[in-house]
């Protein structure tokens, strides 16, 4: 399964994150960000509006995103939070590094405006 | 899974383009054009099997396979010989150690595809047996032998590991003050990476703790201390960890815990069964984030269960998943089991639609008697 990857900004960029994130195509994922941080992209908007599931591993892979982003100032937005993930954000106590917003365009007016 | 990846050296530019042309189809093709060549190649990417001639420029064929038959790394790389020499002389050379076939030129295409794709599957077979005895062990070790025997408490887990599954860990310590410590955690990932990562991690914590014991009993003070670990080590960068650390006093009947994003413990008492909501953000994401203690007393005959997250994530009849609340109703008449966590365990395949559990599974239950209580489990 492969990510659908939108610009923003030139730096700024949304993710749609489809109906699951977890060890199947956590890889996946990773390879998707790892270009955007390649073409010096540092904000990442993730749309959670279809996902059903969320597991450690697709989690630990956000985390992987935060951790390479951070030193620059860089953020990871989520937007459109699903049910199922907004139980993992709750659970892992991870909303107090990830930004919510009810929609993409939400996420995009804060991070573009920042 | 990613394709395999096939190196192929050869000087006959014509017949290498051909194997590439032909294999390409199926697998990663790598080139060379001599064993000299070939080394370079190897030094860049480990190629999964290596089809090679003989006769070569510079280095050739056995020079090359001499030269991997030295290096442990490269030693085990199925490697199939194919030449024009037919003669015995050559094939008796060629039947050296660690070369897994033959092959004459001029050779059937098909015929060497399909012994290519014999070795691959052989040496596939093989890494997943391999795994998954190390991977049974790494479990075994991430779970202690016994458990403490502490009079007017009972104390119970159960864990099922799956070969998929991640690194959930349990482990406990006792103080010299006759206090304990329990730690359960779950490394986030799967299969054998997440258990090699869960296995060194806890190796650090019980070292951890030996040295913070000594000044202090605070789980969050302990806590701190591994989510420094997890953000400036080397190995464990990019490791990311929920952990719940408990430090139990069963003279005082209380447990003072701290929780890094880990799956909240629940209370089960005879009146009510509560969620001990605090908890704070999961280990290795950010610097300097605090850890807070919370202090739970434990009433005649109250039970503290913690759990880790595969257990939660179990699917229901109708396709959600069995959840805190779930986990909450189905531990209240655990109480007064004489097997807490079997009945537990075994109420949630009841309302799942699978007949086994999906994740690794750790339970851990630790009640104060009373009357009414079962005396073990």
């Amino acid at each position: 399964m492969s990510f659908t990857v939108e610009p923003l900004a030139p730096d700024t960029v949304v993710i749609r994150m489809g109906e699951a994130l977890d060890f199947r195509n956590a890889d996946d994922f990773k390879s998707t960000f790892q270009d955007q941080i390649d073409a010096d992209v540092r904000n990442f908007v993730l749309d959670f509006s279809k996902t059903a599931v969320l597991d450690s591993t697709g989690l630990g892979s956000i985390f992987s995103l935060y951790r390479q982003i951070s030193p620059d100032d860089g953020q990871v937005a989520f937007a459109d939070v699903s049910r199922p993930v907004q139980v993992v954000v709750q659970l892992t106590r991870t909303y107090k590094v990830f930004r919510q917003f009810p929609t993409v365009d939400a996420a995009e007016d804060a991070l573009i405006s920042a | 899974m990613a394709e395999h990846a096939i190196l192929v050296v050869e000087d006959d530019s014509t017949v290498r383009e051909l194997l590439r042309y032909r294999l390409d189809k199926q697998y990663d093709v790598l080139t060379a054009a001599n064993g000299e060549d070939a080394l370079d190649k190897i030094e860049e990417q480990v190629p999964d099997l290596i089809v090679s001639d003989i006769m070569m420029p510079k280095m050739d064929g056995f020079a090359l396979q001499s030269a991997l038959q030295a290096d442990k790394n490269t030693r085990v790389i199925p490697f199939i010989f194919l030449t024009a020499r037919a003669d015995e002389r050559a094939r008796r050379e060629g039947a050296r150690t660690g070369v897994d076939d033959y092959i004459t030129k001029p050779f059937d295409m098909e015929q060497l595809l399909s012994r290519i794709e014999r070795l691959l599957e052989r040496m596939q077979v093989f890494q997943t047996q391999l795994g998954a005895e190390i991977g049974r062990d790494f479990s075994q070790r991430l779970l202690p032998n016994a458990l403490p025997d502490v009079d007017d408490y009972r104390l119970c887990y159960e864990s099922e590991a799956r070969q998929q599954g991640g690194g959930d860990l349990f482990d406990w310590t006792r103080t010299d003050d006759d206090t304990f410590f329990l730690t359960i955690g779950d490394v986030m990932g799967k299969g054998l990476r997440a258990k090699f990562y869960a296995f060194t991690f806890l190796s650090y914590v019980r070292g951890t703790l030996h040295t913070l014991l000594k000044e202090s009993t605070s789980p969050a003070a302990v806590m701190g201390e591994i989510n420094d670990m997890l953000l400036n080590d080397d190995v464990l960068n990019d490791t990311f960890a929920s952990f719940l650390l408990l430090h139990w006093d069963p003279a005082a009947h209380q447990v003072t815990y701290a929780n890094a994003g880990h799956c909240r413990p629940v209370l089960v008492s005879e009146t009510d069964v509560r969620i001990a909501t605090h908890s704070d953000l999961i280990l290795g994401l950010e610097e300097d984030t605090s850890f807070t203690d919370t202090t739970l007393d434990l009433a005649l005959g109250t039970a503290l269960l913690a759990y880790t997250d595969g257990l939660m994530e179990q699917p229901l009849r109708d396709g959600s998943l069995l959840g805190e609340e779930g986990i909450v109703d189905l531990a209240k008449p655990c109480r007064t089991s004489p097997a807490p966590i079997d009945d537990l365990l075994a109420s949630a395949l009841s309302v799942s639609d699978r007949s086994a559990f999906q994740d690794d599974v750790l339970a851990l239950w630790l009640q104060r008697h009373d009357g009414d209580v079962p005396p073990t489990c």
